[in-house]
Protein backbone atom coordinates (compact mmCIF):
# COMPACT_ATOMS: atom_id res chain seq x y z
CA UNK A 1 0.00 0.00 0.00
CA UNK A 2 1.42 3.24 -0.80
CA UNK A 3 1.69 6.40 1.35
CA UNK A 4 -0.85 8.07 -0.10
CA UNK A 5 -3.28 5.61 0.07
CA UNK A 6 -1.94 4.26 3.80
CA UNK A 7 -2.16 8.03 5.23
CA UNK A 8 -5.72 8.49 3.66
CA UNK A 9 -7.22 4.99 4.76
CA UNK A 10 -5.75 6.40 8.23
CA UNK A 11 -6.95 9.51 7.71
CA UNK A 12 -10.62 7.78 7.94
CA UNK A 13 -9.86 5.66 10.46
CA UNK A 14 -8.99 7.93 12.80
CA UNK A 15 -11.47 10.70 12.07
CA UNK A 16 -14.39 7.72 12.47
CA UNK A 17 -12.78 6.26 15.41
CA UNK A 18 -12.33 9.13 17.04
CA UNK A 19 -15.93 10.45 16.26
CA UNK A 20 -17.41 7.06 16.82
CA UNK A 21 -15.76 5.30 19.87
CA UNK A 22 -14.59 8.79 20.91
CA UNK A 23 -10.96 8.03 21.21
CA UNK A 24 -8.51 10.19 22.83
CA UNK A 25 -7.70 13.02 20.28
CA UNK A 26 -3.28 12.88 21.81
CA UNK A 27 -3.53 9.11 21.04
CA UNK A 28 -4.99 8.80 17.32
CA UNK A 29 -3.23 12.32 16.37
CA UNK A 30 0.18 10.33 17.57
CA UNK A 31 -0.90 7.20 15.47
CA UNK A 32 -1.69 9.07 12.58
CA UNK A 33 1.82 10.22 12.24
CA UNK A 34 3.94 7.63 10.21
CA UNK A 35 6.74 9.34 10.84
CA UNK A 36 6.41 9.46 14.36
CA UNK A 37 5.66 13.31 14.81
CA UNK A 38 2.33 13.39 16.58
CA UNK A 39 0.57 16.57 16.70
CA UNK A 40 2.93 19.42 17.18
CA UNK A 41 2.07 20.65 20.77
CA UNK A 42 2.94 24.19 21.34
CA UNK A 43 2.14 25.55 24.90
CA UNK A 44 2.70 28.68 23.75
CA UNK A 45 3.59 31.58 20.70
CA UNK A 46 5.16 34.55 19.89
CA UNK A 47 2.68 37.42 19.12
CA UNK A 48 3.29 38.65 15.58
CA UNK A 49 2.88 42.53 14.55
CA UNK A 50 1.80 43.90 11.61
CA UNK A 51 3.71 46.16 9.92
CA UNK A 52 5.66 46.46 7.15
CA UNK A 53 6.69 42.78 4.95
CA UNK A 54 10.44 43.08 4.20
CA UNK A 55 10.20 39.44 2.92
CA UNK A 56 10.14 37.95 -0.78
CA UNK A 57 7.29 39.48 -3.20
CA UNK A 58 5.72 37.94 -6.12
CA UNK A 59 4.98 39.46 -9.66
CA UNK A 60 2.02 41.29 -8.60
CA UNK A 61 3.36 42.74 -5.59
CA UNK A 62 1.86 40.20 -3.09
CA UNK A 63 4.14 39.37 -0.21
CA UNK A 64 5.28 35.38 -1.58
CA UNK A 65 3.56 33.37 1.66
CA UNK A 66 3.37 30.34 -0.20
CA UNK A 67 3.61 26.54 0.76
CA UNK A 68 3.29 24.36 3.25
CA UNK A 69 1.51 25.29 6.79
CA UNK A 70 -0.16 24.24 9.57
CA UNK A 71 -1.87 24.80 13.31
CA UNK A 72 0.86 24.86 15.86
CA UNK A 73 -0.91 23.85 19.27
CA UNK A 74 -3.98 21.19 18.62
CA UNK A 75 -6.85 19.92 16.49
CA UNK A 76 -10.17 20.75 16.34
CA UNK A 77 -11.05 18.82 19.69
CA UNK A 78 -11.73 21.88 21.57
CA UNK A 79 -12.07 25.20 20.66
CA UNK A 80 -11.24 27.05 24.16
CA UNK A 81 -8.98 24.89 25.82
CA UNK A 82 -7.43 22.97 22.44
CA UNK A 83 -5.17 20.71 24.02
CA UNK A 84 -7.63 19.38 27.13
CA UNK A 85 -9.51 17.30 25.17
CA UNK A 86 -13.36 16.72 24.56
CA UNK A 87 -15.55 17.04 27.69
CA UNK A 88 -17.09 13.78 28.53
CA UNK A 89 -14.67 11.66 26.64
CA UNK A 90 -15.72 8.17 27.79
CA UNK A 91 -11.72 7.05 26.64
CA UNK A 92 -9.87 7.48 30.31
CA UNK A 93 -6.52 8.32 27.85
CA UNK A 94 -8.33 11.69 26.53
CA UNK A 95 -8.50 13.16 30.02
CA UNK A 96 -5.42 15.55 29.95
CA UNK A 97 -3.27 15.22 32.72
CA UNK A 98 -1.46 18.59 32.93
CA UNK A 99 -2.88 21.27 34.21
CA UNK A 100 -5.08 24.01 32.65
CA UNK A 101 -1.66 26.63 32.79
CA UNK A 102 0.25 24.16 30.98
CA UNK A 103 -1.43 24.00 28.15
CA UNK A 104 -1.73 26.31 24.90
CA UNK A 105 -4.57 29.07 25.51
CA UNK A 106 -8.22 29.34 24.51
CA UNK A 107 -8.43 30.17 20.86
CA UNK A 108 -10.53 33.37 21.78
CA UNK A 109 -7.76 35.95 23.02
CA UNK A 110 -10.51 38.33 23.45
CA UNK A 111 -12.54 38.52 25.30
CA UNK A 112 -9.47 38.11 28.00
CA UNK A 113 -11.83 35.05 29.69
CA UNK A 114 -11.11 33.09 26.80
CA UNK A 115 -14.74 32.23 26.10
CA UNK A 116 -17.07 33.08 23.17
CA UNK A 117 -19.48 35.66 24.51
CA UNK A 118 -22.33 33.47 23.86
CA UNK A 119 -25.87 35.10 24.23
CA UNK A 120 -27.65 32.61 27.03
CA UNK A 121 -29.56 30.74 24.74
CA UNK A 122 -26.91 30.07 22.50
CA UNK A 123 -24.75 28.73 24.97
CA UNK A 124 -27.28 26.15 26.50
CA UNK A 125 -27.52 24.92 22.34
CA UNK A 126 -23.73 24.40 22.38
CA UNK A 127 -23.33 22.69 26.01
CA UNK A 128 -26.43 20.56 24.31
CA UNK A 129 -24.17 19.82 21.45
CA UNK A 130 -20.82 19.56 23.77
CA UNK A 131 -23.30 16.83 26.15
CA UNK A 132 -24.17 14.82 23.19
CA UNK A 133 -21.35 14.70 20.93
CA UNK A 134 -19.93 11.36 22.56
CA UNK A 135 -23.08 9.61 21.72
CA UNK A 136 -24.99 11.18 19.08
CA UNK A 137 -28.49 10.44 19.52
CA UNK A 138 -30.00 13.06 16.63
CA UNK A 139 -28.29 13.94 13.51
CA UNK A 140 -27.63 17.25 14.33
CA UNK A 141 -25.29 16.16 16.87
CA UNK A 142 -23.28 14.74 14.07
CA UNK A 143 -20.05 17.09 14.26
CA UNK A 144 -20.58 18.28 10.64
CA UNK A 145 -16.96 17.51 9.39
CA UNK A 146 -17.36 13.96 10.66
CA UNK A 147 -19.79 13.74 7.27
CA UNK A 148 -16.59 15.04 5.60
CA UNK A 149 -18.24 18.24 5.24
CA UNK A 150 -16.14 21.28 4.54
CA UNK A 151 -14.98 22.48 7.99
CA UNK A 152 -15.53 25.91 7.25
CA UNK A 153 -14.18 29.34 8.49
CA UNK A 154 -12.43 29.56 10.65
CA UNK A 155 -12.04 25.64 12.02
CA UNK A 156 -9.98 24.67 8.64
CA UNK A 157 -7.19 26.19 10.14
CA UNK A 158 -7.37 23.61 12.89
CA UNK A 159 -7.92 20.86 11.11
CA UNK A 160 -4.76 19.25 9.30
CA UNK A 161 -1.99 20.92 7.47
CA UNK A 162 -2.56 23.26 4.05
CA UNK A 163 -1.30 24.40 1.37
CA UNK A 164 -1.44 28.05 0.01
CA UNK A 165 -0.74 28.86 -3.64
CA UNK A 166 -0.87 32.30 -4.94
CA UNK A 167 -1.74 33.68 -8.39
CA UNK A 168 -2.03 37.74 -9.71
CA UNK A 169 -5.25 39.13 -7.49
CA UNK A 170 -5.56 35.21 -6.04
CA UNK A 171 -4.90 33.79 -2.87
CA UNK A 172 -6.01 29.98 -2.96
CA UNK A 173 -6.13 27.96 0.00
CA UNK A 174 -6.33 24.04 -0.15
CA UNK A 175 -7.27 22.69 3.07
CA UNK A 176 -7.91 19.03 3.82
CA UNK A 177 -11.58 19.33 3.78
CA UNK A 178 -12.24 21.79 1.14
CA UNK A 179 -10.42 25.02 -0.40
CA UNK A 180 -11.14 28.62 -0.38
CA UNK A 181 -9.97 31.40 -3.13
CA UNK A 182 -9.46 34.61 -2.01
CA UNK A 183 -10.00 37.13 -4.50
CA UNK A 184 -7.76 40.49 -3.84
CA UNK A 185 -9.36 42.65 -6.78
CA UNK A 186 -12.35 44.39 -4.99
CA UNK A 187 -14.84 42.71 -6.60
CA UNK A 188 -18.07 42.51 -4.17
CA UNK A 189 -19.13 39.88 -2.49
CA UNK A 190 -21.63 37.04 -3.38
CA UNK A 191 -25.28 38.00 -3.24
CA UNK A 192 -26.54 37.79 0.19
CA UNK A 193 -29.14 34.88 -0.45
CA UNK A 194 -25.77 32.55 -1.19
CA UNK A 195 -24.89 30.64 1.58
CA UNK A 196 -21.46 28.08 1.50
CA UNK A 197 -19.53 25.75 3.64
CA UNK A 198 -16.23 28.15 3.21
CA UNK A 199 -18.21 31.33 2.86
CA UNK A 200 -17.20 33.50 0.21
CA UNK A 201 -13.88 35.40 0.79
CA UNK A 202 -12.50 38.84 -0.82
CA UNK A 203 -9.19 40.14 0.77
CA UNK A 204 -6.18 42.83 0.63
CA UNK A 205 -2.85 43.20 1.63
CA UNK A 206 -2.01 45.35 4.49
CA UNK A 207 2.19 45.14 4.80
CA UNK A 208 2.74 41.48 5.97
CA UNK A 209 -0.75 41.69 7.07
CA UNK A 210 -3.25 39.79 4.51
CA UNK A 211 -7.07 41.28 5.40
CA UNK A 212 -9.84 39.06 4.01
CA UNK A 213 -13.82 40.08 4.43
CA UNK A 214 -15.59 36.93 4.88
CA UNK A 215 -19.59 36.89 4.29
CA UNK A 216 -21.68 34.30 3.09
CA UNK A 217 -21.21 31.67 5.45
CA UNK A 218 -23.60 29.04 5.87
CA UNK A 219 -22.47 28.61 9.51
CA UNK A 220 -23.41 24.84 9.16
CA UNK A 221 -19.76 23.87 10.23
CA UNK A 222 -19.04 24.37 13.83
CA UNK A 223 -16.05 25.65 15.27
CA UNK A 224 -14.94 22.28 17.22
CA UNK A 225 -16.31 19.19 18.68
CA UNK A 226 -17.05 21.06 21.70
CA UNK A 227 -20.03 22.74 19.64
CA UNK A 228 -19.21 26.54 19.24
CA UNK A 229 -21.21 27.87 16.63
CA UNK A 230 -22.09 30.89 14.53
CA UNK A 231 -25.15 31.56 12.41
CA UNK A 232 -25.46 32.65 8.74
CA UNK A 233 -25.43 36.12 9.75
CA UNK A 234 -21.70 35.74 10.81
CA UNK A 235 -19.30 38.47 9.73
CA UNK A 236 -15.33 37.56 9.75
CA UNK A 237 -12.52 39.86 9.71
CA UNK A 238 -9.63 37.51 9.04
CA UNK A 239 -6.09 39.14 9.22
CA UNK A 240 -3.02 36.83 8.61
CA UNK A 241 0.08 38.73 10.19
CA UNK A 242 2.80 36.99 8.55
CA UNK A 243 6.48 36.85 10.34
CA UNK A 244 8.91 38.32 8.24
CA UNK A 245 11.21 35.59 8.24
CA UNK A 246 8.00 33.39 6.14
CA UNK A 247 8.31 30.76 8.96
CA UNK A 248 4.95 31.79 11.01
CA UNK A 249 1.54 33.76 11.27
CA UNK A 250 -1.14 34.28 13.24
CA UNK A 251 -4.19 33.94 12.02
CA UNK A 252 -6.71 37.13 13.80
CA UNK A 253 -10.10 36.71 13.26
CA UNK A 254 -12.87 39.05 14.61
CA UNK A 255 -16.07 37.33 14.42
CA UNK A 256 -19.06 39.45 14.45
CA UNK A 257 -22.73 37.83 15.38
CA UNK A 258 -25.44 39.88 17.03
CA UNK A 259 -27.86 37.22 16.64
CA UNK A 260 -25.72 34.72 18.74
CA UNK A 261 -22.64 36.67 21.02
CA UNK A 262 -23.27 39.38 22.66
CA UNK A 263 -20.13 40.97 21.33
CA UNK A 264 -17.71 40.68 19.00
CA UNK A 265 -14.91 38.61 19.58
CA UNK A 266 -11.61 37.21 18.27
CA UNK A 267 -10.04 34.10 17.28
CA UNK A 268 -6.22 33.40 17.60
CA UNK A 269 -4.57 30.60 15.89
CA UNK A 270 -0.62 30.28 15.71
CA UNK A 271 0.78 28.57 12.20
CA UNK A 272 4.01 27.57 10.81
CA UNK A 273 5.24 26.78 7.49
CA UNK A 274 6.47 23.15 7.09
CA UNK A 275 9.16 22.36 4.28
CA UNK A 276 11.23 19.75 2.87
CA UNK A 277 13.22 19.78 6.36
CA UNK A 278 10.54 18.51 8.08
CA UNK A 279 9.64 14.77 8.34
CA UNK A 280 6.23 14.23 6.60
CA UNK A 281 3.93 13.09 9.65
CA UNK A 282 0.28 12.58 7.62
CA UNK A 283 -1.57 15.58 9.88
CA UNK A 284 0.28 19.12 9.84
CA UNK A 285 2.79 17.74 6.86
CA UNK A 286 0.39 14.96 4.43
CA UNK A 287 2.83 15.37 1.56
CA UNK A 288 4.25 12.64 -0.69
CA UNK A 289 7.88 12.82 -2.17
CA UNK A 290 8.02 13.67 -5.89
CA UNK A 291 9.76 11.65 -8.16
CA UNK A 292 12.24 14.03 -9.37
CA UNK A 293 14.88 13.11 -12.12
CA UNK A 294 17.95 14.16 -10.53
CA UNK A 295 16.71 12.46 -7.03
CA UNK A 296 16.44 16.25 -4.82
CA UNK A 297 14.40 15.74 -2.27
CA UNK A 298 11.00 17.33 -2.72
CA UNK A 299 7.52 17.01 -1.18
CA UNK A 300 4.13 17.26 -3.25
CA UNK A 301 0.80 17.01 -2.03
CA UNK A 302 -1.46 14.09 -3.64
CA UNK A 303 -4.99 14.94 -5.60
CA UNK A 304 -6.76 17.17 -3.28
CA UNK A 305 -9.96 14.48 -2.88
CA UNK A 306 -10.61 13.47 0.73
CA UNK A 307 -11.63 10.18 0.28
CA UNK A 308 -13.78 10.41 3.14
CA UNK A 309 -15.81 12.90 1.06
CA UNK A 310 -16.31 10.05 -1.61
CA UNK A 311 -16.34 6.60 0.17
CA UNK A 312 -17.99 5.15 2.97
CA UNK A 313 -16.25 5.63 6.61
CA UNK A 314 -17.08 4.63 10.55
CA UNK A 315 -20.65 5.05 10.58
CA UNK A 316 -22.26 8.38 9.75
CA UNK A 317 -20.98 8.39 6.30
CA UNK A 318 -22.56 6.00 4.00
CA UNK A 319 -21.28 5.65 0.28
CA UNK A 320 -24.43 3.77 -1.59
CA UNK A 321 -23.16 -0.31 -1.45
CA UNK A 322 -20.93 -1.60 -4.67
CA UNK A 323 -23.07 -3.04 -6.85
CA UNK B 1 -9.91 39.74 -69.36
CA UNK B 2 -9.31 36.03 -67.87
CA UNK B 3 -5.74 36.52 -67.65
CA UNK B 4 -6.25 39.79 -65.62
CA UNK B 5 -9.45 38.22 -63.52
CA UNK B 6 -6.81 35.16 -62.87
CA UNK B 7 -4.32 37.84 -61.65
CA UNK B 8 -6.90 39.54 -59.24
CA UNK B 9 -7.89 36.19 -58.01
CA UNK B 10 -4.01 35.48 -56.95
CA UNK B 11 -3.54 38.55 -55.64
CA UNK B 12 -6.67 38.33 -53.67
CA UNK B 13 -5.77 34.95 -52.38
CA UNK B 14 -2.46 36.31 -51.26
CA UNK B 15 -3.66 38.70 -49.86
CA UNK B 16 -6.03 36.62 -47.82
CA UNK B 17 -3.11 34.19 -46.94
CA UNK B 18 -0.85 37.01 -45.44
CA UNK B 19 -4.63 38.31 -43.69
CA UNK B 20 -4.92 34.65 -42.42
CA UNK B 21 -0.83 33.67 -41.51
CA UNK B 22 -1.36 37.64 -39.80
CA UNK B 23 -4.39 37.20 -37.74
CA UNK B 24 -1.92 33.58 -36.63
CA UNK B 25 0.28 35.74 -35.29
CA UNK B 26 -2.30 37.95 -33.64
CA UNK B 27 -3.57 35.51 -32.11
CA UNK B 28 -0.42 33.70 -31.19
CA UNK B 29 1.12 37.06 -29.67
CA UNK B 30 -2.58 37.76 -27.70
CA UNK B 31 -2.83 34.79 -26.22
CA UNK B 32 -1.90 35.05 -22.52
CA UNK B 33 1.88 34.26 -21.20
CA UNK B 34 3.54 33.25 -18.28
CA UNK B 35 6.73 35.14 -17.51
CA UNK B 36 8.65 32.27 -18.67
CA UNK B 37 7.01 32.64 -22.56
CA UNK B 38 4.30 29.45 -21.85
CA UNK B 39 0.90 30.31 -22.47
CA UNK B 40 -0.96 30.84 -19.43
CA UNK B 41 -4.41 29.01 -19.10
CA UNK B 42 -5.48 31.13 -15.88
CA UNK B 43 -9.55 31.91 -15.58
CA UNK B 44 -12.38 29.92 -15.64
CA UNK B 45 -13.50 27.18 -18.38
CA UNK B 46 -16.45 25.49 -19.64
CA UNK B 47 -17.49 23.44 -22.27
CA UNK B 48 -20.95 24.40 -24.69
CA UNK B 49 -21.05 20.90 -25.56
CA UNK B 50 -23.28 18.20 -24.44
CA UNK B 51 -20.04 15.80 -23.85
CA UNK B 52 -20.95 14.48 -20.53
CA UNK B 53 -24.52 13.15 -21.41
CA UNK B 54 -22.91 11.08 -23.68
CA UNK B 55 -19.48 11.00 -25.28
CA UNK B 56 -20.47 8.98 -28.64
CA UNK B 57 -23.18 10.08 -31.08
CA UNK B 58 -26.87 9.52 -29.91
CA UNK B 59 -30.22 11.18 -30.59
CA UNK B 60 -32.51 12.74 -28.44
CA UNK B 61 -33.96 10.94 -25.12
CA UNK B 62 -35.40 11.74 -22.06
CA UNK B 63 -32.01 12.00 -19.95
CA UNK B 64 -29.62 13.89 -22.97
CA UNK B 65 -29.86 16.29 -26.04
CA UNK B 66 -29.16 14.77 -29.08
CA UNK B 67 -25.49 15.44 -29.73
CA UNK B 68 -22.94 14.14 -32.44
CA UNK B 69 -20.59 13.13 -29.33
CA UNK B 70 -16.74 14.21 -29.21
CA UNK B 71 -15.15 10.58 -30.00
CA UNK B 72 -13.38 10.39 -33.28
CA UNK B 73 -14.45 7.89 -35.24
CA UNK B 74 -17.64 7.81 -33.27
CA UNK B 75 -17.48 4.52 -31.33
CA UNK B 76 -15.37 3.75 -28.12
CA UNK B 77 -13.63 0.57 -29.06
CA UNK B 78 -14.91 -1.41 -26.05
CA UNK B 79 -13.18 -5.05 -25.65
CA UNK B 80 -16.54 -7.38 -25.99
CA UNK B 81 -16.24 -8.14 -22.13
CA UNK B 82 -16.16 -4.47 -21.31
CA UNK B 83 -18.89 -3.88 -23.70
CA UNK B 84 -21.37 -5.81 -21.94
CA UNK B 85 -20.35 -3.84 -18.89
CA UNK B 86 -20.75 -0.61 -20.15
CA UNK B 87 -24.17 -1.84 -21.35
CA UNK B 88 -25.29 -2.29 -17.73
CA UNK B 89 -24.13 0.47 -16.77
CA UNK B 90 -26.32 2.71 -19.54
CA UNK B 91 -28.84 0.36 -18.32
CA UNK B 92 -28.73 1.56 -14.79
CA UNK B 93 -27.36 4.80 -15.43
CA UNK B 94 -30.15 7.06 -13.60
CA UNK B 95 -28.65 5.36 -10.34
CA UNK B 96 -25.32 4.15 -10.83
CA UNK B 97 -23.70 7.34 -12.19
CA UNK B 98 -20.66 8.42 -9.82
CA UNK B 99 -21.76 11.99 -10.30
CA UNK B 100 -25.50 11.46 -8.58
CA UNK B 101 -23.38 10.71 -5.52
CA UNK B 102 -21.37 13.45 -6.16
CA UNK B 103 -17.97 11.83 -5.99
CA UNK B 104 -15.07 13.24 -7.88
CA UNK B 105 -15.72 13.31 -11.69
CA UNK B 106 -12.21 12.25 -12.23
CA UNK B 107 -10.02 12.89 -15.05
CA UNK B 108 -11.36 13.70 -18.13
CA UNK B 109 -14.63 13.89 -17.45
CA UNK B 110 -14.04 16.99 -15.10
CA UNK B 111 -13.42 19.10 -18.19
CA UNK B 112 -16.23 18.64 -19.97
CA UNK B 113 -18.98 18.38 -17.51
CA UNK B 114 -21.14 21.42 -17.27
CA UNK B 115 -20.05 23.21 -14.73
CA UNK B 116 -17.35 25.77 -14.88
CA UNK B 117 -13.84 25.22 -13.61
CA UNK B 118 -10.87 27.52 -12.97
CA UNK B 119 -7.18 26.99 -13.76
CA UNK B 120 -4.36 29.06 -11.62
CA UNK B 121 -1.02 28.80 -13.12
CA UNK B 122 2.28 28.88 -11.78
CA UNK B 123 5.45 28.09 -13.93
CA UNK B 124 5.75 25.05 -11.97
CA UNK B 125 2.52 23.38 -12.04
CA UNK B 126 -1.06 23.99 -13.10
CA UNK B 127 -4.28 23.97 -10.91
CA UNK B 128 -7.39 22.98 -11.25
CA UNK B 129 -10.50 23.95 -9.14
CA UNK B 130 -13.94 22.26 -10.24
CA UNK B 131 -17.02 24.04 -9.03
CA UNK B 132 -18.45 20.43 -8.80
CA UNK B 133 -17.37 18.49 -5.78
CA UNK B 134 -15.02 20.85 -5.07
CA UNK B 135 -12.02 18.67 -5.83
CA UNK B 136 -8.50 20.12 -6.80
CA UNK B 137 -6.05 18.67 -9.13
CA UNK B 138 -2.18 19.45 -10.25
CA UNK B 139 -0.89 19.12 -13.44
CA UNK B 140 2.73 19.19 -12.20
CA UNK B 141 5.02 21.26 -15.07
CA UNK B 142 7.81 21.18 -12.47
CA UNK B 143 10.38 18.08 -14.51
CA UNK B 144 8.98 15.75 -12.04
CA UNK B 145 7.62 12.34 -12.94
CA UNK B 146 4.92 9.58 -12.33
CA UNK B 147 5.20 8.71 -8.56
CA UNK B 148 7.50 5.65 -8.06
CA UNK B 149 4.25 3.83 -6.34
CA UNK B 150 1.93 3.16 -9.23
CA UNK B 151 -1.10 1.74 -6.89
CA UNK B 152 -2.53 4.98 -5.69
CA UNK B 153 -5.41 4.77 -7.09
CA UNK B 154 -6.12 8.47 -7.25
CA UNK B 155 -9.84 10.17 -8.52
CA UNK B 156 -8.18 12.53 -11.00
CA UNK B 157 -4.93 10.63 -11.59
CA UNK B 158 -1.25 11.91 -11.30
CA UNK B 159 -0.75 14.36 -14.01
CA UNK B 160 2.39 15.32 -15.34
CA UNK B 161 2.84 17.87 -18.05
CA UNK B 162 5.23 19.24 -20.31
CA UNK B 163 5.16 22.19 -23.12
CA UNK B 164 5.67 20.97 -27.08
CA UNK B 165 5.60 24.93 -28.48
CA UNK B 166 2.57 26.27 -26.90
CA UNK B 167 0.99 22.79 -26.45
CA UNK B 168 0.54 21.55 -22.76
CA UNK B 169 0.45 18.06 -23.22
CA UNK B 170 -0.05 16.22 -19.56
CA UNK B 171 0.44 11.88 -19.13
CA UNK B 172 -2.31 11.01 -16.44
CA UNK B 173 -2.17 7.93 -14.72
CA UNK B 174 -2.60 5.90 -11.60
CA UNK B 175 -6.80 5.88 -11.66
CA UNK B 176 -9.24 4.09 -9.41
CA UNK B 177 -11.98 2.64 -10.90
CA UNK B 178 -14.69 4.87 -8.50
CA UNK B 179 -15.15 7.45 -11.74
CA UNK B 180 -17.10 6.96 -14.98
CA UNK B 181 -16.44 8.99 -18.31
CA UNK B 182 -19.55 10.14 -18.65
CA UNK B 183 -23.86 10.07 -17.54
CA UNK B 184 -24.40 7.07 -20.48
CA UNK B 185 -21.99 4.86 -18.41
CA UNK B 186 -18.73 4.48 -20.53
CA UNK B 187 -16.00 3.66 -17.91
CA UNK B 188 -12.47 2.75 -17.50
CA UNK B 189 -10.27 0.21 -15.13
CA UNK B 190 -7.61 1.86 -13.18
CA UNK B 191 -5.18 0.88 -15.57
CA UNK B 192 -6.61 3.62 -17.54
CA UNK B 193 -4.11 6.09 -19.38
CA UNK B 194 -4.77 9.70 -20.49
CA UNK B 195 -3.40 12.09 -22.59
CA UNK B 196 -4.07 15.40 -22.33
CA UNK B 197 -3.40 18.27 -25.31
CA UNK B 198 -4.31 21.73 -24.18
CA UNK B 199 -3.80 24.80 -26.66
CA UNK B 200 -5.24 27.98 -27.28
CA UNK B 201 -7.28 28.69 -30.23
CA UNK B 202 -7.62 32.52 -29.34
CA UNK B 203 -7.15 34.10 -25.88
CA UNK B 204 -10.62 32.85 -24.55
CA UNK B 205 -10.75 29.83 -26.26
CA UNK B 206 -9.14 26.33 -25.35
CA UNK B 207 -9.22 23.05 -27.81
CA UNK B 208 -8.77 20.14 -25.11
CA UNK B 209 -7.92 17.15 -26.86
CA UNK B 210 -7.01 13.67 -24.72
CA UNK B 211 -6.20 10.09 -25.59
CA UNK B 212 -7.45 7.44 -23.70
CA UNK B 213 -6.05 3.80 -23.75
CA UNK B 214 -7.08 0.91 -21.39
CA UNK B 215 -5.89 -2.42 -21.83
CA UNK B 216 -8.60 -3.50 -19.68
CA UNK B 217 -11.55 -2.69 -21.55
CA UNK B 218 -10.36 -0.46 -24.47
CA UNK B 219 -8.87 -2.37 -27.80
CA UNK B 220 -6.59 0.53 -29.04
CA UNK B 221 -6.33 4.19 -27.95
CA UNK B 222 -9.42 6.46 -28.87
CA UNK B 223 -9.08 10.23 -29.10
CA UNK B 224 -11.98 13.25 -27.75
CA UNK B 225 -11.65 16.53 -28.19
CA UNK B 226 -13.78 19.54 -26.84
CA UNK B 227 -13.79 23.33 -27.00
CA UNK B 228 -13.53 25.06 -23.79
CA UNK B 229 -14.89 28.67 -23.59
CA UNK B 230 -13.60 31.86 -20.86
CA UNK B 231 -15.95 32.86 -18.66
CA UNK B 232 -16.04 36.37 -19.26
CA UNK B 233 -19.24 37.76 -17.40
CA UNK B 234 -18.40 40.06 -14.84
CA UNK B 235 -17.20 39.30 -11.84
CA UNK B 236 -17.89 35.23 -12.92
CA UNK B 237 -16.69 33.34 -9.84
CA UNK B 238 -17.07 29.38 -8.69
CA UNK B 239 -19.59 29.29 -6.02
CA UNK B 240 -18.36 25.96 -4.33
CA UNK B 241 -20.77 22.90 -5.12
CA UNK B 242 -20.09 20.48 -2.64
CA UNK B 243 -23.18 19.20 -3.78
CA UNK B 244 -22.05 15.16 -1.45
CA UNK B 245 -23.43 17.71 1.93
CA UNK B 246 -27.15 18.15 0.32
CA UNK B 247 -28.19 14.66 1.61
CA UNK B 248 -26.88 15.95 4.97
CA UNK B 249 -27.39 19.84 4.81
CA UNK B 250 -31.12 19.43 6.47
CA UNK B 251 -29.94 18.18 9.86
CA UNK B 252 -27.54 21.43 10.23
CA UNK B 253 -30.02 23.66 10.43
CA UNK B 254 -28.66 27.57 11.17
CA UNK B 255 -29.12 28.43 14.95
CA UNK B 256 -30.88 31.31 15.29
CA UNK B 257 -32.69 32.90 18.73
CA UNK B 258 -36.48 32.23 18.55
Amino acid sequence: MSHTILSKVLRGILLAASVAAGASSAVAQNASAPGGGGIQRETSFPAIASGKWTGKRLRDGQPDIQGQWSNTIANHNNWTDPQGGVPGDPNPRAIPKTARSERAPSRVSDPADGQVPFQPWARALQQDFLANFHNPTRPEYIEPLARCAPAGVPKSFTWHGFEIRQYPGIVLIMFNSGSRLIYLDGRPHLPGSIKLWNADSRGHWEGNTLVVDVTNNNAKARLARTGEFASDKVHIEERYIFDNSGQRFNYVATITDPTVYTRPWTATIPVRRYTEKDEPDGWHYEVDVANTKDGHLQHEHPERVCIENNGPFGQVAVAPPKK
Amino acid sequence: MQHRSVLSGLVASIAFASLTIGSQALAKEKIPRLPNGKPDFSGIWQTTSAADYDLEPHSTRKDAPPSAGIVEGGVIPYLPAALEQKKKNFAARETDDPRLKCWTLGTPRGIYYPEPFQVLQRETDVTIVFQFGHSVRTLWTNDTLHPKATDNELYLGDSRGHWEGDTLVVDVTDFNEDTWLDRAGNFHSPQLHVIEKWRFLDENTIDYQATLDDPNVFSRPWNIEVILHRHREKNFQLIENYCYTRDFDQYYPVPAKE
